[in-house]
C-alpha cells in the first residue's frame, strides 16, 4: 500500500510547492494593486493544497491511478512528434508540410497493420494526403488563415 | 406580433439560400475545434460586404446560432468542446458516445438546442424593452458576485474528489491571471516571453481537452487499436424526441439559466452551459448518474447555451452594448452596414432587424433538422481507427490554436497545458473545473478591480459590494451554493472518502 | 514511404523556389494582414475593416487585406506581439491608435515605443468627448468641474483604459481645472465605458466622439464637451473644452492609421505609403465611413511621422509627473 500512497504524496507536494510559489509572487510583486485578486486566489490555493496534501499523506486520496509505466512508454514516440512539431517544425518547415509529416509519422507508428505490406503504406500515405487536403481547403482556401511558411509551406 | 409582418423577407430565394448555407457552414465551423462562434462570425464579416445589410445579418445570425450548436458535435464525439459554451456538453455527451450512444446524444443535443434557442429568440422578440432595462442593472459589483457564484460550482463539477475539483479550479483561476492585467496593464506571472500575452481561452480549451485525448490514444500503443473502435448504432429520431419532451426539468432549468446569463452583459454566456449543468444535477433525482453518460446533462447544457443567443442580443440591439464577444462582432457587422443599434432601431430599420430576428428563429429550426440528419453520419467519426483519430486531432489542435490569433506562443501554451493536464488527470484532477476557473478568473478579477476603484471614489468597498437588493441576493446565492456543495460533498460522504473508490 | 517522401520533398522544394523568386518587386503576392489591438466590433476594428475593403483592387494593392484581432490590456497585448513577433516583410501591418501606443511606450512596461514602428498613413481622427447620463444633474462642463472641485476624487469618470486617449483627456482636464476626478478604466473598452455612463455606474465618462454621437442621438447620454481645438462637424452645438474654460488641447484625439514593424524593407514601405492613402480615399471607403458616422482624416506618411513626433513630445511632458 505504501507505493500507492507515495504516488499521491508526490503530486500533492508538487501542487503544494506551486501554491507556495504563487502566493510568494502575489505578495511580493509590484504594483500591489494589480495583485489584489491573485492574492485572494493564492491564499485559497495554499489552503486547498494543504488539505490535499494531508489527504494524500494520510492515505485518504484514492482517485486517480497515476502514470502507468507501459502507458508512458507507448505514448513517448507520439509525444516527441508533438513536441518537435509545435516547438520547432511548424514554424521552421511550414505548417502544412510539417503537419503532413507529423500526421504520417503518428498514423504509421500507431497503426497496427504490418509494416511489410506496401499496400498498407499506400493506405497510410493516401489517408494523410486526403486529410491534409481537407485541412488545406478549410483553413487556407475557405477561411484564408495565413500560417507560417517556413522553409516549405 | 410585428415580427410576423417581416417573415416574407426570410423566404426570399437569396435570403433562404444564405440561411441554409450559413447554418450548414456554421455547423461545420462550430464542430471544428478552435473555431469558436466569435471567430466564425468574425471570419464571415468580409463576406457580408457584398450583401445588403439584411442579407448580411441573416448570414451572421444563422452562423451564430449554428456554431453554438455545432460545437456540441466535437464535444460529444471527441470530448473536445468546440467553444467554452460546449464544455458541459462534453461531460455527459462524450460518456454517452463512449457507450455507443453518440447518435442519440447528438439528437438530444440538437433538439435541446433548438428548444432553448427558440425560447431565447422569442424572449428577444416579445420582451426586449423590459429586459433591456433589467440588463443595465448589473454593475461591476454584481458581475463580480456572479463570477464568484460561478466559481462556487467548481468543486462539484465533473470531479471524483471534491478537494481536487476545487484545486483544479484554483489552478485555473491562477492561470487566468497570467499576462497583462486587463485594466491596469501590469504584467503578472510572466515567467517567459510566450506568456506575456496571457493564456487565451480557445487555445487553452483545445490543449486541456484535446491533448489529453490524443495522449490517451497514444498510450494504448500499437496493438489494441483495432479492438477499440466503438459501434455506433442508429437511433430513432422519434425516440429522441420523446426523450427530450419528457425531460422537462432539465430542459426548463437549461433554458431559464441560459436566458438569464445571456442577458447579463459582461458574463458572456460562456458559462451558461456549465451553470445549467450543475443546477440540473442538483435538482435531479438521479444526481449520481451525471458524468456517466446521463442524457439530462446533455439536454440541460445544450438548451442553456442556445437559449443564451437571443437574450444576449437584447442589450446589443437596444443600447448598443454587446453582451458577449460574439455579440460585439455582430455589432461591428451592423455598424459596417450603417445600422446603429439604439432604442429606436425597431422604428428606424424594422425590415432589417425583424428579418434578422426572424432568420434566427427559422435558423434554429433549420439547425435542428440539418443537425439531426447529419448526426448519424457524423457519429461515425467516433468509429475511425484510433491512430487516424489521434493524428487528426493533433493536426486540428495545431491549426485551431494557431488561427485564433496567429501566434506560435498560443500553440506552445496549448501543448504545455495539454501535457500538464494529462498528468494531472492521471492523479484525479479534471479539466472542466480548471477551464471554468480560467474563464471566470478574468471576469472576477477585473470587476473586482473596477468595482474597488468606483467604491474608493464613493462610499467604500463594504457599501459598494454588500448593499443594495441585487448584491444581497447574489451574496446569499453564493453562500447557499457553497453551503450546499459542502453539505453534499463533505457530510454525506462522512468527511473522508472520495466519492468513488480508486479504480 | 520513400517514394512518397521524395515526391513530397520535390513538390515542397519547387514551391520554395517559386516563393523565393518573387521578391519585393512583386509585393504583394499574397493577402496582407492588419493586426487590430482591440476586439472585433469596436470602433478601431470596424473602421479598419471598412478602410481596407478596396485593397484587392488592381490599382490599389492587388491583394485583399484581412483583419486579425489581438485584444487585451488596452492594446498592449496586440502591439507587443506586433513589435516582437510579426514578420517585417510587409505582409503584416497593424492599426495604430495615437496617443494610446505612444503613451504606453513612454509609461513603460511594454516592448514598444514610437520608434518601434514605421507609419504608413492615417485614416481617421476621433476626438474624445465628455459625456454624462441622460438624467444626470450635470448639464455643462462647469457643473462637472464644480462638483469635482467640491468633492475631490469623487467624480467617477469612465474611460476605455489606462494611457489611452480617454485617460489622456482626463489627465489634461485634471491639470487644467486643478481638481481631481476619479478615472475608472473599464474592462471591455469603449463600449463598456459607455455602458457605465448609461447605467449610472459612474457619474461621467470620456468616450469616442463617433460612439458618443450615436448614443446621444439615441437619447442615452448628454455630451458636455469635445477635447479638440475646434468644434466637430458632427456636433456643432457642443463646445470644446477650451470654450468651457479648460485649457485642454487636442493631444487626446484618437488618430487611427496603419503601420508596419521597424525593419520592413524600404521599397515595401514606399509602395504601401503611396498606395494606402489612395485606398483610404477610395469612393467606397469614404461613402461607408460617412454612412457609419466615422470621422475621416487622411494623412500621408510624412504627415503622420510629424504628428507622432509632436505627440511624443507633448505626452512625455504630460506624463512626466505620473
Amino acid at each position: 500500500m505504501n507505493s500507492h500512497r507515495m504516488q499521491h504524496v508526490v503530486p500533492a507536494s508538487i501542487i503544494f510547492g506551486l501554491a507556495l510559489l504563487v502566493a510568494y509572487l502575489s505578495f511580493t510583486q509590484e504594483p500591489a494593486s494589480a495583485f489584489l485578486f491573485p492574492r485572494i486566489v493564492a491564499v485559497v490555493f495554499v489552503l486547498l493544497a494543504v488539505w490535499n496534501f494531508i489527504r494524500a499523506a494520510t492515505g485518504l486520496a484514492k482517485v486517480g491511478r497515476g502514470l502507468a509505466k507501459q502507458d508512458s512508454v507507448n505514448l513517448l514516440p507520439g509525444l516527441v512528434v508533438m513536441l518537435v512539431l509545435v516547438f520547432w517544425a511548424a514554424k521552421a518547415l511550414g505548417f502544412y508540410f510539417s503537419s503532413t509529416i507529423a500526421f504520417f509519422l503518428v498514423y504509421s507508428f500507431y497503426d497496427p497493420a504490418p509494416y511489410s505490406s506496401s499496400q498498407d503504406w499506400a493506405k497510410r500515405a493516401g489517408v494523410t494526403l486526403a486529410f491534409m487536403a481537407v485541412i488545406y481547403g478549410l483553413f487556407a482556401l475557405v477561411l484564408q488563415v495565413q500560417t507560417p511558411r517556413g522553409m516549405f509551406i | 406580433m410585428e415580427f410576423l409582418l417581416y417573415f416574407g423577407g426570410v423566404f426570399e430565394p437569396l435570403a433562404l439560400a444564405l440561411l441554409i448555407g450559413g447554418t450548414i457552414g456554421g455547423l461545420i465551423l462550430g464542430a471544428t475545434p478552435g473555431l469558436s462562434p466569435t471567430m466564425a462570425v468574425a471570419l464571415l464579416i468580409p463576406f457580408t460586404f457584398h450583401l445588403t445589410p439584411t442579407q448580411g445579418l441573416i448570414l451572421l445570425g444563422a452562423a451564430y446560432t449554428s456554431t453554438v450548436a455545432g460545437g456540441a458535435v466535437s464535444a460529444i464525439l471527441l470530448k473536445i468542446p468546440g467553444a467554452p459554451a460546449n464544455i458541459a456538453t462534453a461531460l455527459d455527451g462524450n460518456a454517452m458516445a463512449k457507450k455507443g450512444e453518440g447518435a442519440r446524444a447528438l439528437h438530444l443535443s440538437f433538439m435541446a438546442s433548438g428548444v432553448g434557442g427558440i425560447i431565447g429568440v422569442l424572449l428577444l422578440i416579445f420582451l426586449t424593452p423590459v429586459l433591456a432595462q433589467w440588463a443595465l442593472k448589473f454593475g461591476p459589483s454584481h458581475l463580480f458576485w456572479i463570477a464568484i457564484l460561478g466559481v462556487t460550482v467548481i468543486g462539484s463539477l465533473d470531479s471524483k474528489s471534491f478537494v481536487k475539483g476545487l484545486l483544479s479550479g484554483c489552478i485555473g483561476l491562477w492561470l487566468s491571471q497570467i499576462g497583462y492585467d486587463d485594466i491596469q496593464g501590469a504584467e503578472r506571472f510572466v515567467f517567459f516571453d510566450a506568456l506575456s500575452g496571457g493564456i487565451t481561452i480557445i487555445p487553452a480549451l483545445i490543449g486541456l481537452f484535446a491533448i489529453p485525448q490524443v495522449l490517451d490514444m497514444f498510450a494504448k500503443g500499437r496493438m489494441s487499436a483495432a479492438i477499440e473502435s466503438i459501434e455506433v448504432p442508429k437511433y430513432k429520431i422519434l425516440d429522441s424526441l420523446k426523450e427530450v419532451v419528457s425531460s422537462v426539468r432539465a430542459l426548463s432549468i437549461g433554458t431559464v439559466i441560459g436566458s438569464i446569463i445571456g442577458l447579463i452583459p459582461g458574463v458572456g454566456g460562456q458559462i451558461a452551459g456549465l451553470v445549467a449543468y450543475d443546477q440540473a444535477r442538483n435538482f435531479s433525482p438521479h444526481r449520481e448518474k451525471f458524468g456517466t453518460g446521463h442524457p439530462e446533462g446533455v439536454i440541460a447544457a445544450e438548451s442553456a447555451n442556445n437559449a443564451m443567443v437571443g437574450p444576449s442580443l437584447v442589450p446589443l440591439l437596444t443600447l448598443s452594448i454587446p453582451g458577449s464577444p460574439t455579440a460585439a462582432v455582430l455589432l461591428g457587422g451592423l455598424l459596417i452596414h450603417g445600422i446603429f443599434p439604439g432604442s429606436d432601431i425597431f422604428d428606424k430599420h424594422p425590415e432589417v432587424v425583424w428579418t434578422f430576428i426572424n432568420s434566427m428563429l427559422l435558423g434554429q429550426i433549420l439547425m435542428v433538422i440539418i443537425g439531426i440528419y447529419t448526426a448519424a453520419w457524423a457519429a461515425r467519426i467516433a468509429k475511425a481507427p484510433i491512430p487516424i483519430l489521434a493524428a487528426a486531432v493533433l493536426v486540428l489542435a495545431l491549426f485551431g490554436s494557431y488561427s485564433v490569433s496567429q501566434s506560435m506562443g498560443d500553440v506552445q501554451i496549448m501543448l504545455v497545458l495539454g501535457v500538464g493536464m494529462y498528468i494531472l488527470e492521471k492523479f484525479g484532477f479534471s479539466a472542466a473545473p480548471l477551464v471554468l476557473g480560467l474563464i471566470l478568473g478574468p471576469i472576477a478579477s477585473d470587476y473586482f478591480t473596477n468595482g474597488s476603484m468606483i467604491a474608493t471614489a464613493q462610499d467604500g468597498p463594504w457599501v459598494y459590494f454588500f448593499t443594495g437588493p441585487l448584491n444581497i441576493i447574489l451574496v446569499a446565492l453564493v453562500i447557499a451554493s457553497i453551503g450546499y456543495s459542502f453539505w453534499t460533498n463533505m457530510l454525506r460522504s462522512n468527511f473522508v472518502d472520495d466519492k468513488e473508490v480508486a479504480q | 514511404m520513400k517514394t512518397f517522401l521524395k515526391t513530397a520533398l520535390l513538390g515542397a522544394t519547387a514551391l520554395t523556389l517559386m516563393a523565393s523568386m518573387s521578391l519585393a518587386a512583386d509585393y504583394p503576392d499574397r493577402p496582407i494582414g492588419v493586426e487590430v489591438s482591440y476586439g472585433a466590433g469596436g470602433a478601431t476594428d470596424f473602421q479598419a475593416r471598412i478602410v481596407t475593403i478596396p485593397a484587392g483592387n488592381e490599382d490599389i494593392l492587388g491583394q485583399p487585406i484581412y483583419i486579425l484581432n489581438k485584444p487585451g490590456a488596452g492594446g498592449r497585448k496586440g502591439w507587443n506581439w506586433f513589435a516582437t513577433e510579426a514578420a517585417a516583410d510587409g505582409y503584416m501591418m497593424s492599426a495604430y491608435n495615437v496617443p494610446h501606443f505612444i503613451a504606453q511606450g513612454i509609461k513603460g512596461g511594454v516592448k514598444y515605443d514610437a520608434d518601434s514602428f514605421e507609419p504608413i498613413a492615417n485614416w481617421g481622427a476621433d476626438p474624445a468627448v465628455v459625456i454624462v447620463g441622460k438624467d444626470s444633474k450635470f448639464s455643462s462642463m462647469a457643473d462637472l468641474i464644480a462638483y469635482a472641485t467640491e468633492n475631490p476624487g469623487k467624480a467617477t469618470t469612465s474611460g476605455a483604459g489606462l494611457f489611452v486617449g480617454h485617460h489622456i483627456a482626463a489627465l489634461q482636464i485634471e491639470k487644467a481645472c486643478a481638481c481631481k476626478l476619479a478615472y475608472i478604466p473599464t474592462k471591455g473598452g469603449g463600449a463598456a465605458a459607455m455602458k457605465a455612463v448609461i447605467a449610472g455606474e459612474t457619474l461621467a465618462g470620456i468616450n469616442n466622439l463617433s460612439d458618443a454621437a450615436r448614443a446621444a442621438s439615441a437619447g442615452n447620454v448628454k455630451i458636455l464637451a469635445v477635447a479638440d481645438l475646434e468644434r466637430h462637424a458632427f456636433l456643432p452645438d457642443v463646445p470644446t473644452l477650451k470654450e468651457s474654460g479648460l485649457d485642454v488641447d487636442n493631444a487626446s484625439v484618437n488618430f487611427r492609421g496603419l503601420m508596419v514593424p521597424k525593419d520592413t524593407p524600404q521599397d515595401v514601405i514606399d509602395k504601401l505609403a503611396t498606395q494606402v492613402p489612395k485606398m483610404f480615399a477610395h469612393k467606397r471607403v469614404t461613402q461607408k465611413m460617412k454612412q457609419t458616422n466615422s470621422p475621416v482624416k487622411i494623412m500621408d506618411r510624412a504627415a503622420v511621422q510629424a504628428m507622432w513626433a509632436e505627440r511624443k513630445a507633448t505626452l512625455t511632458e504630460l506624463l512626466k509627473g505620473l
